[in-house]
């Protein structure tokens, strides 16, 4: 599964990246801000996008809605430092998008993720 | 003033009456005395005088009145019209009232309402009128020659020095007929200048009389013309204008009376009114007796130095906008309040300024009401301002926790799942142990911001030291180890701060000057930059923040900051060392 990864903060994106190779994943690219996030989904076509809700540009959940709005979307698993009680039980979450706290990121936990929706 | 109305009004009536009945009574008694026009005059002079002294303020009632009298005196004198064969003295005193009649009324018309003539151009006229007025008449009594003496040099007196030679008294009285005219032109002329120079509150009262002496004026040039011409027919219809005019004079001063009435009035149900008015009614009551419903009340904040309204929010500079005027109320450099009012107001001035003595006490304590409300409000602002200060450094906080920190551990925490299964791999510990170090520095700063230990510790000098320490540009300080109470050190540690943090952002400073030094019971902390200048406090920034947190110790704070002249940020807070 290709994946490209979203996140401003450069530790977590190598750190992440790793983690997910590891569990045999393909991280096909990184970025660090709203407008490249799109420009390489466009770029890669990647099947699943690891994407942190605070960008430094743009919401990331509105990177969600663009992406969720082209043809063949690819996956989008929203992520934060915050948990998922932090957004409250009214948070409107974009349609189809799974949520995974950063401190619980897993290979494992993506897939079990990504299989179950 | 309007408990006296009703006394000034019966005494006219009064007065009128027993004119009335005398001149009655002198007719039906045959004396000779009970000529039509003292019917007419005596009245009126009454009228004029009781009306004189119903308006206005002593002494210049009583000037009005005396003036009034002197009027009826002449008046009286000459309609008596003493034959020469009953009396010399008589006669010639009756002559000379005759003469003074013109002046006496110009300088009646020109002296109302206050009495008095004041302007230097009326009171050359009258220097010049009254002389030549005397002159007149005594010219002919002098050295008429009663055998040829005909039309001005008035045959029914003999001469009381006719020496015998041949004097053409008809040419002396034409040379006085013309100086006449150019009088009674003056006065035409003074009036319609003093019309055109009184404001328009003084001309309604003063327009009446003033219409009554033009009048009289043109009717004296017109007696003259037609001696100078040898109309002496021309003398009956003027006797008739005559009868008219001295009917004029009392209707013209009792206009001019109710005219100052109606101005005043409204001050004296002002007067009432503001004893009675409640706070916060002050401009409405003002407004009503003014006239005006667009009137704006300004009340002088000395510590201000500025206007606010009645509810203590700022008034905009009652600068002249079109058609709007401001009157001063007090002293100019220390006023107690301003008016701004509709322009057409200024010709009442009178009643302006009028209206501002009577509500000086009521203004005097709106004044200091909405002083108080004011500095409620800036209070109640400046709260709200602490909090919402409050509630944008928490905001920063987790801000800052959230970006900085956790971002760190939560790293380090992806590093340590990674070592689980692969020990040992030399990067991913380097990585996770970068990630612990930039964690922990990131808390230290954070924890400094919130408030910086070595402040509580080792005091304001050698926190400021650590503050510039840390700054890029060239600082002189001078810092001196006393050590101040913790708020206070606390709030000047901060002024210090933010004014180092903003010549590092914007100030384009290459160096800065910090005191801070002890001066009459205030710990004075001033930072200067050499920098861009166009500093200011703005709602919600560091600045107005620091204004409120010295604010809230009863300290000032001043940004001195003109565009291309550096910024001098001036903390002065009251201390006492502890």
């Amino acid at each position: 599964m290709r994946v490209l990864i979203v996140d401003d903060h450069a530790s977590f994106r190598s750190l992440a990246a790793r983690m997910l190779r590891e569990a045999g994943f393909a991280v096909v690219g990184e970025a660090g801000d709203a407008a490249t996030a799109l420009d390489e989904a466009t770029r890669l076509r990647p099947d699943v996008v690891l994407l942190d809700i605070v960008l430094p540009d743009r919401s990331g959940l509105a990177v969600a809605l663009e992406l969720a709005g082209r043809p063949s979307p690819p996956r989008v698993v929203l992520t934060s430092s915050r948990s998922r009680s932090d957004f409250g039980s009214s948070f409107d979450w974009p349609r189809g998008c799974a949520f995974v706290p950063k401190h619980e990121l897993s290979g494992a936990g993506l897939n079990a993720l990504l299989s179950v929706a | 003033v309007s408990r006296r109305r009703p006394f000034w009004l019966v005494a006219a009536a009064a007065a009128t009456v027993l004119a009335l009945l005398g001149t009655d009574v002198a007719r039906a008694l045959d004396t000779g005395v009970a000529d039509a026009g003292l019917a007419f005059f005596a009245p009126s002079a009454c009228i004029g005088v009781a009306a004189a002294l119903a308006v206005g303020r002593w002494p210049e009632r009583r000037r009005m009145a005396l003036l009034i009298l002197l009027w009826l005196l002449v008046g009286v004198l000459d309609d008596l019209d003493w034959d020469w064969q009953a009396s010399r003295t008589a006669a010639t005193v009756s002559m000379l009232a005759f003469g003074l009649q013109a002046p006496v009324y110009a300088q009646m018309v020109l002296a109302y309402p206050a009495g008095i003539v004041r302007d230097r151009l009326e009171r050359g006229f009258l220097a010049v009128a009254y002389p030549l007025s005397v002159a007149w008449v005594g010219f002919p009594l002098l050295f008429g020659d009663p055998r040829t003496c005909t039309g001005n040099c008035l045959p029914r007196v003999p001469s009381l020095v006719f020496t015998g030679h041949t004097l053409d008294l008809r040419t002396v009285g034409r040379v006085f007929d013309a100086l006449f005219i150019l009088l009674g032109a003056a006065v035409v002329g003074l009036v319609v200048r003093r019309l055109r120079r009184d404001p328009h509150g003084a001309r309604r009262t003063r327009l009446p009389l003033m219409v009554a002496g033009v009048y009289a004026a043109a009717e004296f040039v017109a007696a003259r013309v037609a001696e100078l011409a040898g109309w002496s027919q021309a003398a009956a219809p003027l006797g008739w204008i005559e009868r008219a005019n001295t009917l004029l004079i009392p209707a013209a001063i009792f206009a001019g009376v109710a005219t100052i009435r109606r101005q005043r009035g409204p001050v004296g149900d002002l007067v009432v009114e503001l004893g009675a008015a409640r706070p916060g009614e002050v401009r409405a009551a003002l407004a009503r007796t003014l006239g005006d419903p667009t009137l704006e009340l300004g009340l002088w904040l000395p510590e201000r130095h500025a206007f606010v309204d009645e509810s203590g929010a700022a008034l905009d500079a009652p600068a002249a906008s079109p058609g709007r005027a401001a009157t001063l109320i007090g002293p100019e450099r220390e006023p107690l309040a301003v008016l701004v009012h509709a322009e057409t107001l200024l010709g009442q001035r009178p009643l302006l300024e009028a209206a501002g003595s009577a509500g000086r006490l009521a203004l005097e304590n709106t004044r200091l009401q909405a002083q108080l409300r004011a500095q409620l409000a800036e209070l109640r602002a400046s709260r709200l301002r602490i909090v919402a200060a409050a509630d944008s450094e928490r905001r920063r906080l987790e801000r800052d926790l959230h970006d900085g920190a956790q971002q760190r551990l939560l790293a380090l925490g992806l590093a340590l799942q990674l070592l689980r299964d692969n020990q040992g791999d030399p990067r991913l510990l380097e990585q996770a142990e970068a990630e612990l170090q930039e964690a922990l520095r990131e808390l230290r700063d954070l924890a400094r911001g919130i408030h910086p230990a070595i402040l509580t510790e080792r005091g304001l000098a050698a926190a400021v030291r650590s503050l510039v320490d840390r700054v890029s540009v060239a600082v002189e300080a001078d810092l001196p180890e006393e050590r101040y109470a913790q708020p206070v050190e606390t709030a000047a540690f901060f002024v210090v701060s933010e004014a180092l943090a903003n010549v590092g952002k914007h100030a384009t400073a290459t160096s800065a000057r910090i005191s801070v030094g002890r001066l009459n019971g205030r710990l004075v902390v001033e930072v200067r930059d050499d920098g861009g200048g166009g500093a200011a406090a703005t709602p919600g920034g560091g600045l107005q923040g620091l204004a409120d947190r010295v604010g809230a110790l009863e300290g000032r704070l001043t940004i001195d900051s003109p565009p291309g002249a550096g910024t001098t940020v001036r903390a002065e807070i009251p201390c006492a060392s502890s």
